[in-house]
């Protein structure tokens, strides 16, 4: 006879999406990227969804342009997620889509019990509308307070200031942190940070992974994972290639 | 996956004759990569470090090769061979200008899988299969703490099982330490972790290792967590803090048989209600001792010797229900009702041997430490095994596994030859002489 059919009880994790889709994002292919990025990066998050017997991993988008929609509204399954192609054209209504995320994250709709969620903006730009209140109200939701936020600026334009805002208070000291906004100047980057956010933060925030005594930051609720290396590649960083 | 080692290409070591061929990534986590690698013909495994693990921790070259001189404690651990540092030709192939370095290792065998898996529900597992795994797991904690060394960060991602047979492989290794010296910066991982570490209040350490495998025993004879009881249902978001309340500042064990305030939850924590009392006391106790005067008193916590003894024991008490056909654990001489349909359960046939009576149900074995005083408790080569007719499966026999032939003696007197290999009926059998000793049957 098999093990009793019983398994340790699980609570939600929310991971939402907050993509630009402003009409720059049409340039150089960044719209393509993104969503080939996120495409590639959920049998990674499956595999961590799989592995988390703790956590219920589920997944939801909301895009913003002329105004911000649900992309994908109902929290789903990340085992189950189908990614349709965003796509690009109007302006960067990004205080509405926190106003948006702010509505989904009072309880209810949330759940009574939860892992913290976990939010990732993704901006080549500025916003167009009014940030500042969009945040606050955000903000002031407690499951915004507790939530893993994480930004992602897509190429040189994006405002760094909008999204470390979002993130929260700089760290001390310089350098690359997953509490600044972490910059991608092209696809492999992009890809490489969507892939960490969707699997070894979605761990961080679902089961806790080994602990070392330099993270033993005990202000903070989640303490994150190293970001992924700087790869070398061959044609990459290696100076000029004529001259 | 693009990692740091070139996938398809070979790669030189130092004190490595031939090149590394790295074929590709296994996976990655926290602190490195994995890749399949083919050495001389030989597929093995390695291990690769992220720039940043290196940085923080200075004292991981000395541990690795410390351990590897040491060598494996027991077959259960994937442990690692052999450091690899790139040769000045191989560098410019990694890619990041801070090398670093990594260790070989066997690769893990097909059929294993993460513990996680068993934890989540997703297993097909037999209960006698989980207690077998459970007693590899502490023995080779025992083999590991004889050496003088500690684990320090015990997990259910740390282990794999096979499920048809019980074996297990303990894997990262790299933090594996003399015990009681204070080099390295892991300090476990939290809900495994003994609140004295969790607090911050001392280093991860052998006594420090005793929580944490009470800890994955429990995960994995429960599919539970000895502290999620009531206590947690009045946490809303399950973050850092809230976790160091639940397994650390206000830690109490769900069934604390003193302090009834953290019991399971009848919905939420269902699991827990159904696989407890399927565990005999003495297994039970341990744990209530491991998770009582244990939990801030070090000394008091169970040592690896007595889990060993206590699953052993319990897998020799085996039975199986006859109205449900479901494996349960009851003290022979007091069996009480089925865990599972609440039907009495018969006092059961058992075997007497020189050092311990096995309940004859289908599949326990009979193993040397049954027969030999000094033999150490251990689950491989079984001298004989009970099984049932491959026809008529209510008939019960006893399989000579050994390789020496066997006399048994029936209940009229007849006496009887069994050969390696052969099996006889329990019903008719008085007992049977094997070369190590006796088997003597007593019927209830």
């Amino acid at each position: 006879m098999p093990f009793p059919n019983v398994r340790l009880s699980n609570r939600p994790l929310h991971f939402i999406y907050l993509c630009d889709c402003s009409g720059s994002m049409a340039a150089q292919g960044k719209m393509q990227a993104l969503n080939q990025a996120i495409r590639q990066s959920l049998p990674g998050m499956a595999e961590v969804a799989r592995e988390n017997p703790e956590a219920r991993v589920l997944v939801r988008a909301l895009r913003f342009a002329d105004r911000a929609d649900w992309h994908v509204q109902e929290p789903t399954p990340v085992q189950q997620l189908q990614w349709r192609d965003l796509e690009a054209g109007g302006i960067t209504a990004m205080g509405e889509a926190l106003e948006r995320l702010a509505g989904v994250l009072q309880s209810p709709p949330m759940e009574e019990r939860a892992l913290p969620p976990v939010l990732v903006l993704i901006s080549d730009g500025q916003p167009t509308d009014d940030f500042e209140t969009g945040l606050a109200t955000l903000m002031r939701q407690p499951w915004a307070q507790k939530a893993v936020r994480l930004a992602i600026a897509l190429g040189h334009d994006a405002d760094l200031e909008v999204l470390q805002q979002f993130i929260g208070p700089e760290p001390p000291g310089g350098g690359r942190s997953p509490r600044r906004p972490l910059q991608a100047s092209n696809a492999t980057s992009l890809a490489r940070y969507i892939q960490w956010a969707s699997t070894a933060v979605v761990g961080a925030a679902s089961m806790p992974a080994s602990r070392v005594q330099e993270q033993g930051d005990s202000n903070v609720n989640i303490p994150l994972p190293d970001l992924p290396p700087t790869l070398l590649d061959p044609t990459d960083d290696v100076g000029p290639l004529v001259w | 996956m693009s990692g740091l080692l070139p996938e398809g290409a070979s790669l030189r070591f130092t004190g490595l004759d031939q090149p590394l061929r790295i074929h590709r990534a296994l996976g990655g986590g926290t602190q490195g990569e994995v890749y399949a690698v083919d050495c001389g013909g030989e597929p093995l495994a390695l291990k690769w470090y992220l720039p940043a693990c290196l940085e923080r921790d200075a004292q991981l070259p000395r541990r690795l090769r410390q351990s590897i001189a040491l060598g494996a404690p027991s077959a259960d651990f994937l442990w690692p061979l052999a450091l690899l540092e790139p040769t000045a030709e191989s560098r410019p192939l990694i890619r990041h200008p801070r090398a670093g370095f990594g260790y070989l290792m066997a690769l893990r065998p097909p059929g294993y899988v993460g513990a996680h898996r068993h934890a989540g529900g997703e297993l097909e597992i037999s209960l006698q299969n989980v207690l077998r795994a459970s007693f590899r797991l502490a023995d080779g904690f025992h083999q590991l703490h004889l050496k003088g060394l500690c684990y320090k960060d015990i997990s259910l991602g740390n282990l794999f099982l096979e499920p048809g047979s019980g074996r297990v492989l303990i894997c990262d290794n790299d933090n594996v330490d003399i015990d009681g010296q204070g080099g390295g910066s892991v300090l476990g991982t939290p809900g495994f972790m003994a609140p004295e570490v969790l607090l911050g209040q001392a280093k991860p350490s052998a006594s420090s290792d005793l929580f944490s495998l009470a800890v994955l025993i429990f995960r994995l004879l429960t599919r539970h967590d000895p502290f999620r009881g009531r206590r947690e249902l009045a946490i809303r978001c399950l973050d850092e803090p809230a976790r160091r309340r639940l397994y650390g500042e206000e830690a109490l064990f769900i069934f604390d048989p003193t302090d009834a305030g953290n019991r399971p939850d009848p919905t939420e924590h269902a699991a827990a209600l159904v696989t407890w009392p399927i565990y005999p006391r003495p297994l039970q106790q341990l744990f209530e001792q491991c998770f009582g005067p244990g939990l801030h008193q070090p000394q008091q916590r169970p040592l690896t010797g007595q889990w060993t003894q206590a699953l052993s024991r319990c897998l020799d008490q085996r039975q199986i229900c006859p109205q449900c056909g479901q494996e349960t654990f009851p003290d022979p001489a007091a069996p009480g009702p089925c865990w599972h349909c609440g039907a009495p359960l018969p006092r059961p046939l058992q075997l007497q041997l020189p050092q311990g009576r096995i309940s004859a149900a289908a599949g326990n074995e009979l193993l040397p430490h049954h027969w030999d005083p000094l033999a150490p408790l251990a689950l491989e080569h079984p001298l004989a095994r009970l099984v049932s007719h491959p026809d008529n499966p209510g008939v019960l026999g006893l399989q000579n596994l050994s390789a020496e032939p066997w006399q048994g003696q029936l209940t009229n007197g007849q006496t009887i030859a069994l050969d390696p290999g052969k099996t006889c009926n329990l019903a008719a059998l008085q007992q049977l002489h094997s070369g190590a000793g006796p088997i003597t049957v007593l019927r209830p």
